[in-house]
Parts: structure tokens; C-alpha cells; sequence
């Protein structure tokens, strides 16, 4: 075994530093929430995610630390580019505590049934909402729907027919009987769950269009 | 919910507010921000000595023993995110978080934290957070408030705005645009 491929993956060699960086900020946000969903949910499926995105960050910070040293030509670059190294490295450091998390799994869940009381009281809490058929968002894109911002919720991950999708992209199409995981207050669950139920009919503002 | 677990929640809101906090001192390299994310995780270790002390107290039967590792691994847990924020904040208090590339990535992140001004003559001033609603409006979660030369931060339902206030708010890009115009007046949060 052991080619060097094998300790670092390549192509996150070839990303950019600015799109190191980005994508390490965004895991370390949403890796917490899946933890979170993980435990309220009891779902081996999410926390097996939340293991896969922690792996996906090591690669990333020995992409990141590569790429920073390649990029310091002064000692002042240096300087800066050891800030971004530690801002990286926090990063990674909340995805292993996101990972840690949910090792809590290990207990029986009677032995924590107080832990998703505990993350029902937050003040962004993780909630989860089935599509009725009946909704019109049923076939619309999440960047289409523009959720977050009518509702404040953010959908960290769904699950349909075909499995879980994390972390979704914008072009993502929302299908009758999908579950959705999303965080968020709780009048914006309140208002999202009219829409997701079928209850109201879907008017997405001109927050969207709106140039 | 009992007095630990109501500790175990504030120390959680506490480390996700200093997340919000740290990224967005980068973002704006704020240097009284990055002392807030400090300073919270001074607030964290004495909330963390506390879950302990209550653990201590606790009667051992087996049940209380499982309860309490549970717990003990959480607070671990949120305590390293927190520890991570403050590392962050840490990075902007040396003056090391100059580099064109940082700034620019957090720009290109999905969540945005956006900075904006309530100009006379907005529907948000002298409005509580709790009725305005941003969050389930546009999406926009306030993480904090600079009232003159204060700074208030993780503001309450009843916090209320006044004009001259700038906030600090997460969310997406669309959003971020409705939030600059609910704080210069171009639109009113009642027609959202």
C-alpha cells in the first residue's frame, strides 16, 4: 500500500487557498448542526456524515498547509498566511469536536433522553419537516423557493427516496415525502411547516427576484 | 429541565454565539469583537466549572453515573468549539488575519454575516427583535449591535432597535440584500 495518495487527497491539492479556506469555514458550520441533528434524531446516517466530513477536513488542512507555505514569498506574507493557518486549523478543530459529539451515540438512548430537551430549548433549534404531497414546493428547487431567506430556515440536510443529501446545493429539487432537517427559530419552523404541510400555498416574496 | 441542563444550554448558545462572533471579527477585522469571543470563553470555563460542581453533587446511583458522563462528554464537546472560536478571535487580537484570502473566502462562504446601519426613517427602528422577526422574514439571525461606542451582543426578543444602531446579522446572500433595505428605509418589514 501506502502511495502518497493515500495520505492526501489530490484534488484538494488543487483547490485555491481562498477555496480551501471557504470550504473549511462552511464544514466547520454546518458539521456542528449535523451533530446536533444527529443526536436528536438518533440517526446513524447523519453521524456517519458527520465522520465522513471530519475526514474530508483533514484533508483539507494538509491541502491548506501546503498551499500557504507555497504562497509566502516575505516574512510579512508569512506573518498573514500563519493567521489563516490558525483560523484553518479552528476549523478542523470544530469538525473533531462535531465528530466527538457524536460518539455520544455510544449510550443508550434512554441513558440521554434529557440531551434533545436540551436541544429543543436552544435558540436556533434543529427541527425536522416531511413534505406533504400536497405542498406547492414540492418540485421546486430549494434556490428556487429561496427557504432561508422566507423563512429563516436553513436546510442543513433531506432525506428522499434516493438517501440523504447533506449540506444541500441551491439547485436541489424538493420531492413530495422528502424529510428535511433545518435550523432555525422557532417562528420560522412554525411558518415554514405551514408551507411544507400544504397548508398555504407557497408566495415566495420578491426576496428572490429582486435584483 | 433542571439546573445542569439548563447550564449545559447556555454554555451551547454561548459557543454558537462565539462561533457567529469569532468568523464575523475576522470577516470586519474587528478587534473588539475578537476581545467579546474571548472574553465569552472566559464566561464558557467558569459555566463548565459549574456542570462539574453540580456533577460532584449528585447522588452516584447507576443511573446518575451514565447521566453524568453524558453530560460530562458534552460540555467537553461544546467547550472545544468554543475554544476553537476563541482561536479564531485570537487571530485578529495579533493583527494576523490580514491576508487578502481571508477575508475573501469568508466572503464566498455560504453564510454571510453582514453589516448594516438603521438609517432614519426605517420601519426597524424603535422595534423590539422579538416582533421584527428578521430571522423568519429574511432569514437574517442578529448576532449583535453597535449602539454608539457599546456593543451589545447575542441580543434578546426584546432588545429594541433604534436608529443610528448598526447590526450584525447572519444569512444568506438574498437575504443579506432584503436586510439592507429593511435598514435604509427602501422597504418596510411589515410587507414581508
Amino acid at each position: 500500500m501506502a502511495e502518497s495518495d493515500d495520505y492526501i487527497n489530490l484534488n484538494k491539492i488543487d483547490m485555491s487557498l481562498k477555496e480551501l479556506l471557504t470550504e473549511m469555514k462552511d464544514i466547520s458550520e454546518v458539521i456542528v448542526d449535523l451533530a446536533y441533528a444527529a443526536l436528536m434524531f438518533d440517526s446513524e446516517d447523519i453521524a456517519q456524515e458527520v465522520e465522513d466530513l471530519e475526514e474530508e477536513m483533514d484533508d483539507l488542512k494538509y491541502a491548506i498547509r501546503i498551499k500557504a507555505m507555497m504562497a509566502a514569498r516575505t516574512k510579512d506574507d508569512a506573518m498573514q498566511l500563519s493567521g489563516l493557518l490558525q483560523i484553518a486549523n479552528a476549523a478542523e478543530n470544530i469538525a473533531n469536536a462535531a465528530a466527538d459529539m457524536v460518539r455520544l451515540q455510544e449510550f443508550p438512548l434512554e441513558q440521554r433522553p434529557f440531551l434533545s430537551f436540551i436541544l429543543k430549548e436552544s435558540e436556533e433549534k434543529i427541527r425536522m419537516t416531511q413534505l406533504s404531497s400536497d405542498s406547492d414546493m414540492v418540485n421546486h428547487t430549494i434556490g428556487e423557493l429561496a427557504i432561508e431567506s422566507n423563512t429563516g430556515m436553513r436546510i442543513i440536510a433531506i432525506k428522499g427516496r434516493q438517501g440523504w443529501i447533506y449540506d444541500p446545493e441551491p439547485d436541489i429539487k424538493l420531492r413530495a415525502h422528502d424529510s428535511i432537517i433545518v435550523r432555525g427559530t422557532e417562528d420560522g419552523f412554525r411558518e415554514l411547516v405551514k408551507y411544507t404541510s400544504g397548508k398555504e400555498a407557497w408566495e415566495p416574496e420578491e426576496v428572490a427576484t429582486d435584483g | 429541565m433542571d439546573e445542569m441542563e439548563r447550564k449545559l444550554l447556555e454554555l451551547k448558545n454561548t459557543s454558537e454565539l462565539m462561533i457567529d462572533l469569532a468568523y464575523s471579527s475576522v470577516l470586519f477585522n474587528n478587534t473588539e469583537i475578537a476581545e467579546e469571543v474571548i472574553f465569552l470563553d472566559k464566561r464558557m470555563e467558569e459555566i463548565a466549572d459549574e456542570i462539574e460542581e453540580a456533577i460532584l453533587s449528585m447522588e452516584p446511583t447507576k443511573e446518575v453515573l451514565v447521566k453524568a458522563l453524558v453530560l460530562l462528554n458534552l460540555k467537553i464537546t461544546i467547550e472545544k468549539i468554543g475554544e476553537s472560536a476563541a482561536s479564531i478571535a485570537d487571530v485578529v487580537i495579533r493583527g494576523f488575519s490580514q491576508h487578502p484570502v481571508i477575508s475573501m473566502s469568508l466572503m464566498d462562504s455560504e453564510v454571510l454575516t453582514e453589516r448594516v446601519e438603521i438609517s432614519p426613517g426605517s420601519s426597524l427602528s424603535d422595534k423590539a427583535l422579538g416582533e421584527i422577526r428578521l430571522a423568519s422574514r429574511c432569514g437574517m439571525f442578529v448576532i449583535a449591535i453597535k449602539r454608539g461606542r457599546r456593543y451589545i451582543y447575542g441580543p434578546g426578543k426584546n432588545t429594541i432597535l433604534q436608529e443610528g444602531d448598526t447590526l450584525l446579522a447572519r444569512g444568506p446572500e438574498d437575504g443579506a440584500e432584503v436586510f439592507r433595505k429593511l435598514a435604509s428605509g427602501k422597504m418596510d418589514y411589515r410587507d414581508l
